[in-house]
């Protein structure tokens, strides 16, 4: 049967975040190893990254509004009992290193309100709530730095709030290689793919309420 | 020489005439009240006139050029000890004032007196003769500055490039708002001449910055205690590398619980000679990757300073080094340049995000594809 798990705003906010990520990834690295690749200049790369950046800030408000003002907001909180998320998760990560190669299905029961796993729901909260949102910040600090120099200063420096959003760019270069993957393993190779443009997922049984 | 006009200014000339005719006679005499004692007596004599405001040499058209000598400021310049003769050799106390080269404009005037700066600034001078400055002078402009224009007349002190080069160049940071990403920013730990004399080789300097005073840190006179302090943290004399600055910052700062002083970087020119030859701005430098990428030129040579009491910076060699290691996040937070500081850690930790997000779907995908082969058999 298919399910509707995916509203249109969140299919929005998805796509235009994917395809501005790959973007972001690929200019500021055209801009931070210019002496290596040269497929755009030093400043067309900085002002297609600066842009795109506030591309993505605006499309992070639209995420942000539906989900504080919809119940969608409960498929990242289906039940608030970190004892039982942490359960899951450490269910959901033995799965994917141990269960699925012997071909154990997947724990996860996919429903309107639990699309995500419980390793989905954590990660993806860290990323959305910590980890974005300080790469939007020092993204804008650097872009004008004396604009913003008092906060530049209260972060501890140019260095410092360089060396995060580095670090912050290191991390999602790999996250927008593992998170296709991962999309893949699936019912489907592509089922989640489908999913993301449609909206809809096809589940085998109906929903219901996640075993533990 | 053709000094003010009428009545009160002509009685005014021969006053002082006669005053400095009796300085130069009756040594040990005081002569003017803006004659500091700091001074030569030669000096103050001099200054028995030219202490006068209003004091003026006029040409045709009107045009005048003042003769006033701030004495306070004079003795303060980099020049005091110079004396007016040093840069006046020209002027012979028997026929002056009235003697001397007649000059038709202020202008003919300003270019013959940057002769007297060639006396000791040959280099410079040089520099200044291929620049667009002088290109302008020779093509007849009345704006384009000869030495005066940029470094004043008789209170020359060191300032920046900055300072000096918006007095002409005010609508600069406007201009450069068209096309340069953070510009403000720029104009503030850029050198003019860095980009604006291409030929010139450039440098990082390093220099302590107050946080508390939110000024820069100036030795007090007479101290010299950073040039001390630097040679002996660099024990081995071969440019302070990122453990030995880590351990200057500690001994600059042996408060930890106040404001740091830290260091604030600077892209400029390894010899201010250079910064006389200024190119038209056609010829700037406007490649940002001539900064922006890792090996760049200017990150090749590194100084850490301190401003001396004189206000000219003291300045002791760093390794390159200091810019790109782990150790800059807590040495340098405050200065941080796309590619040219570039990190290799950084780049290793990128490496590796890489090889994991490649590597990981690769491995994951093989493994899945042998038990799926396994449990098939």
């Amino acid at each position: 049967m298919r399910i509707y798990v995916h509203p249109l705003p969140v299919r929005i906010w998805h796509w235009t975040n994917a395809l501005g990520f790959v973007a972001l990834i690929l200019t500021g690295v055209q801009i931070r190893y210019v002496d290596l690749i040269g497929l755009l200049s030093f400043r067309d790369a900085v002002h297609l990254h600066n842009a795109i950046g506030f591309v993505l800030i605006a499309n992070f408000f639209l995420w942000l509004l539906f989900y504080l003002f919809t119940d969608k907001i409960r498929v990242y909180h289906p039940e608030l009992d970190p004892e039982k998320h942490f359960r899951a998760s450490f269910r959901q990560l033995r799965y994917y290193g141990y269960g699925i190669f012997k071909g154990d299905p997947n724990p996860h029961h996919l429903s309107v309100y639990e699309k995500f796993n419980a390793l989905q729901s954590m990660t993806y909260q860290i990323i959305m709530l910590l980890l974005v949102p300080l790469q939007f910040v020092t993204g804008v600090l650097l872009w004008d730095l004396k604009r913003f120099s008092g906060m530049v200063d209260f972060f501890g420096g140019v260095r410092v709030v360089d060396t995060v959003h580095v670090l912050l760019f290191i991390f999602f270069t790999a996250f927008v290689f593992l998170h296709p993957y991962l999309a893949s393993l699936g019912h489907t190779t592509f089922g989640h793919f489908r999913a993301m443009l449609t909206g809809y997922e096809e589940v085998e049984e109906a929903p219901g309420p996640q075993k533990d | 020489m053709a000094c003010e006009a009428p009545a009160v200014d002509e009685i005014r000339r021969i006053l002082s005439t006669a005053a400095l005719a009796l300085a130069v006679g009756w040594s040990g005499g005081t002569i003017a009240a803006d004659a500091p004692a700091a001074l030569a007596e030669a000096d103050q004599a001099c200054l028995a006139c030219h202490a006068q405001e209003g004091l003026a040499k006029t040409f045709g058209k009107g045009e005048s050029v003042s003769l006033h000598v701030q004495g306070e400021a004079f003795a303060r310049s980099v020049h005091s000890a110079l004396g007016c003769s040093g840069c006046h050799s020209e002027v012979d106390l028997k026929t002056h004032p009235g003697g001397g080269k007649t000059f038709a404009t202020a202008r003919e005037f300003s270019i013959a007196q940057a002769g007297a700066c060639r006396q000791c600034h040959e280099d410079a001078f040089e520099q200044h003769k291929a620049s667009v400055h002088a290109a302008r002078i020779e093509q007849g402009s009345a704006l384009a500055p000869t030495c005066t224009g940029c470094h004043g007349f008789h209170t020359v002190t060191p300032k920046t490039a900055y300072e000096t080069c918006v007095t002409c160049h005010a609508a600069a940071l406007a201009a450069h708002r068209q096309w340069l990403p953070n510009a403000a920013l720029h104009h503030e730990v850029v050198s003019c001449a860095a980009c604006h004399a291409p030929k010139a080789l450039r440098m990082v300097d390093l220099r302590f910055f107050d946080r508390a005073t939110k000024r820069w840190v100036v030795e007090a006179a007479g101290a010299q205690t950073f040039g001390k302090l630097a040679g002996a943290v660099d024990a081995d004399g071969n440019g302070l590398d990122p453990a030995e600055l880590a351990s200057l910052l500690k001994q600059v700062n042996p408060d930890a619980a106040a404001l740091p002083k830290t260091l604030r970087g600077r892209i400029e020119l390894r010899s201010n000679v250079e910064a006389h030859g200024l190119a038209a701005k056609e010829t700037a430098i406007k490649a940002c990757d001539s900064c922006h990428q890792a090996g760049a030129e200017p990150f090749q040579n590194v100084t850490v300073s301190m401003t001396g009491p004189d206000g000219r910076p003291v300045r002791h060699a760093a390794q390159k080094q200091v810019l790109d290691s782990p150790l800059a996040v807590a040495s340098l937070p405050e200065f941080y340049a796309i590619g040219g500081t570039r990190s290799r850690l950084l780049d290793l930790l990128f490496l590796a995000a890489l090889v994991a997000g490649v590597g990981f779907p690769i491995g994951h995908l093989t493994l899945r594809w042998i038990f799926r082969k396994g449990k098939g058999r």
